[in-house]
């Protein structure tokens, strides 16, 4: 029913969708998979009006048809669920479930709340959702947020004539396995009101959703595969061109951690409100990896090895020494470097250029009573960049023009030419694409090779199995399960979901 | 040729086409003693935006600056019988202690800065008030050029203000471009959580830039009741706006991370010319307040960058 038909989208430079075929049948779930910059967002954008094609006709039941905007879309049955929710949360749900249709329930120009009320509890039931509709959305937790974002699409039902095409944009990334099972039992059941667009970076979810799944690569459309038809392993050589195995986390280059050299020694830690009683131990040459669901205390641990928060109980022992005074600056002069998840807000500083953003957590070393000397700053950025293969025109090249895989670089070769030997990865291959994924990789098997302990807090599952020496589960602030894995003999994902949720 | 890539040269393109504009209008202006009148006349004003331009450049605003200046102009009046020169160093400290103050209550206390500096500036305004009885003070001819004659004295045709505001300008360029500290202003206005998580002392760094744009503001301020020999709680009054107007027309937005003093340097000139063709087109003095105010909205709203500021408030 909606189709595209040789759709094409060129920005300046980039030649974002060329010639793509689309279609979704009434009732179907299609997935949409592809790396970083495969042109999914672009395509994405084009479904839901927010971007007009350069060429090629989108038809809906065999009309064609055209959206100057999203709105225009809307009105034709598409609606999309955002990836970074698009609720405003100090609003009550009904409110926002409205939000820009109020209009129905308005008498003498006055809202009558009661009408309101009434409407989204029954959008809400479409989600098997059992809340007050007059809730402030900013009580509910993330996945329930999702669900309100999905009844507020589903208004659409009622309101436009014909079928619905829904788009979901990585939907899963932030929710628990129990609560991805809800979310797609809940979509195969409105499959008889709508059609879904089901895009993830989680090719095991996608696959077990979709009926079709079309892989994208360089902004073309390479295979569409039926469900039957698919093979985690075949999409994934087809996205990106080589085989992603056991290789991809550098499994081989894995070797035994120090266990007589303790970095950092936690001791019974809590910070209040954030996790309880936490123990462990970080060695030279180990990967440490916090295992847990989104604020299940993860980066509040690495956050105080940092020095950001302060413990409310127990002991923080880096080196040897116990910690009294909790502060970045001082977390920085014992060794610690931080890689936040936040590449482009905490990690870099954009605006900045490579050498400035490389000598920023040290500047001390290259200057004399405050004065930097300059000249010494370029030498070690320039050594950095070829030690790193950082891809810059220059070392004056401002970071924030730099993609995302190269200011990772540039982040890491902040901390790593100051001598920093703790180094904290907050999702440190989160949005790069697989070869910059790979670069991160090695770079995590050369720093333990220098006797670096790294706490890790991954990206995916996989991901944190296949870089650790050891596993700490933690759920609800609270310590579940430690594992050990070495190459080869590495726990499962079933095996830690059991413990996370 | 696109807009991007002229912007950084608007702010120098505009000086010289007013310049040249004002220049055809009325040839005396651009006599060299002209010129040099000009810029000796505004240097008050330019070192307030120097130090203006630290704290614009770490995304905030002093709105103190104004009240810091009017108070030191009643401190150096007051205290040059007893004090002498050393009237200066109490000027300086007075204006470092209200910049810290602010820089503390804007960190610590988490108040934004237009409030903590708006609140500062009353208490020095009060200040200025309480030692002056409200009156305007006199400087003793004999005691001001004993003290303070060098300031506004002329070497080599060039009037010693000029002198003083090119040496702080080069002492500011130096702490922006060679120094931690001014490495670290440029982490902070450009992307303070990257500065946090680098290890910076980001409160430090921004009291320390409170505490200078105090500091520069009382310079100006010292400056000015030296220039006028005498002080008063409304001396300075109307160089808070040409200051704004000075940072953010030279190329600072208010976002901060980028521009600096050279920036401020340019700003401050334009605002001379555009002081000085004001007298040319015969345009009411009681009109330049709203004609900064008018150029102050266009300054930003054409300098902001949209793309850090989605929602304004």
């Amino acid at each position: 029913m909606y189709e595209l038909c040789k759709v094409d989208k060129k920005f300046p430079g980039v030649h974002a969708l060329k010639e793509v075929d689309f279609f979704i049948g009434r009732g179907e779930i299609v997935g949409l998979v592809g790396e970083n910059g495969a042109g999914k967002s672009t395509l994405m954008k084009v479904i839901y009006g927010a971007y007009q094609p350069d060429g090629g006709t989108v038809t809906i039941d065999g009309k064609a048809v055209r959206f100057q905007n999203p709105r225009q879309a809307m009105e034709h049955g598409i609606g999309m669920v955002f990836q970074e929710q698009s609720l405003i949360t100090n609003l009550t749900v009904m409110e926002n479930i409205f939000l820009g249709f109020e209009q129905q329930f308005v008498k003498f120009g006055v809202v009558q709340w009661k009408a309101m009320a009434v409407a989204a509890s029954k959008q809400l039931a479409k989600v098997k959702l059992d809340i007050d509709p007059s809730t402030i959305t900013a009580q509910l937790s993330f996945a329930q947020r999702q669900l309100v974002e999905l009844a507020k699409v589903l208004t659409l039902e009622e309101r436009v004539d014909g079928d619905l095409v829904i788009l979901l944009d990585e939907p899963t990334s932030v929710l628990a396995r129990e609560e991805v099972e809800l979310l797609f039992k809940l979509v195969r059941d409105l499959t008889s009101r709508a059609s879904f667009i089901f895009v993830s970076h989680r090719m095991d979810e996608v696959l077990e959703l979709s009926d079709r799944v079309y892989v994208m690569k360089d902004g073309a459309v390479v295979d569409v595969v039926s469900q039957a038809d698919a093979r985690i392993e075949t999409i994934q050589h087809k996205m990106v061109g080589r085989n992603v195995d056991k290789e991809y986390y550098r499994e081989q280059k894995q070797k035994p951690y120090r266990p007589d050299q303790a970095l950092v020694k936690f001791d019974r830690v809590s910070v209040n409100g954030k996790y309880e009683d936490i123990s462990f131990d970080l060695h030279r040459g180990e990967v440490l990896c916090l295992v847990g669901t989104e604020g299940s205390g993860r980066e509040a641990i690495l956050r105080t090895v940092f020095g950001l928060e302060t413990p409310t109980s127990g002991t923080v022992s880096i080196k040897g020494s116990e910690i009294r005074k909790f502060s970045a600056q001082s977390g920085v002069e014992r060794g610690v470097g931080y890689v936040p998840r936040e590449r482009k807000v905490e990690g870099i500083v954009a605006g900045m250029n490579v050498y400035e953003n490389m000598t920023l957590s040290q500047m001390k070393n290259y200057s004399s009573a405050g004065v930097l000397r300059i000249g010494e700053e370029k030498d070690l950025a320039r050594k950095w960049v070829d030690r790193l293969a950082i891809k810059t025109p220059s070392v004056f090249k401002d970071c924030g023009g730099l993609s995302g895989g190269n200011q990772q670089k540039v982040v890491l070769a902040k901390w790593r030419s100051g001598g920093s030997d703790i180094i904290l990865l907050d999702h440190p291959t989160r949005g790069l694409d697989i070869g910059a994924k790979e670069d991160v990789y090695d770079m995590v098997r050369e720093m333990c090779d220098d006797g670096v302990g790294i706490i890790l807090v991954a990206d995916t599952l996989e991901e944190a199995i296949g870089l650790s020496h050891t596993i700490l589960v933690i759920k609800d602030g609270k310590a579940q399960q430690v594992f050990h894995g070495k190459p080869g003999d590495k726990p499962s994902l079933y095996d830690l979901v059991h413990y996370m949720t | 040729m696109n807009l991007e890539r002229i912007k950084p040269h608007l702010p120098w393109i505009t000086l010289v086409s007013l310049v040249l504009i004002v220049g055809i209008g009325d040839s005396n202006f651009l006599r060299p003693h002209n010129l040099i009148s000009m810029v000796a006349d505004i240097m008050p004003l330019f070192i307030m935006a120097l130090g203006m331009t630290l704290v614009i450049f770490i995304g905030g605003i002093d709105l103190s600056a104004q009240s810091v200046a009017n108070m030191t102009t009643v401190v150096a009046t007051v205290a040059l019988p007893t004090f002498g020169i050393g009237a200066a160093l109490l000027c300086v400290v007075a204006g470092l202690a209200i910049g810290a103050i602010s820089g503390f209550i804007t960190t610590k206390l988490f108040v934004p800065s237009f409030v903590s500096t708006l609140a500062m500036g009353g208490v020095a305004y009060s200040a200025a008030q309480y030692l002056s009885g409200e009156r305007a003070l006199y400087m003793d001819a004999t005691l001001r050029d004993g003290a303070f004659g060098w300031m506004v004295g002329s070497s080599f045709g060039i009037p010693h203000e000029i002198f003083l505001g090119a040496v702080l300008l080069l002492g500011t360029l130096f702490l922006q471009s060679r120094t931690t500290f001014g490495r670290a202003l440029k982490a902070v206005g450009a992307g303070e959580l990257a500065a946090v998580a680098s290890g910076l002392s980001v409160t430090r760094i921004k009291v320390l830039a409170f505490a200078l744009s105090g500091m520069l503001a009382a310079i100006a301020g010292l400056l000015f009741s030296v220039k006028l020999s005498g002080g008063s709680p409304t001396l300075a009054n109307g160089f808070l706006l040409p200051a704004i107007v000075a940072v953010l027309v030279g190329g600072t937005p208010l976002t901060g991370g980028v521009g600096g003093v050279v920036n401020t340097l340019i700003g401050t000139l334009i605002v001379a010319v555009i002081r000085a063709s004001m007298l040319y087109f015969e345009i009411d003095a009681t009109m330049q307040q709203m004609i900064f105010g008018i150029i102050l909205i266009i300054a930003i709203a054409s300098t902001i960058d949209r793309s850090k500021l989605r929602v304004v408030k």
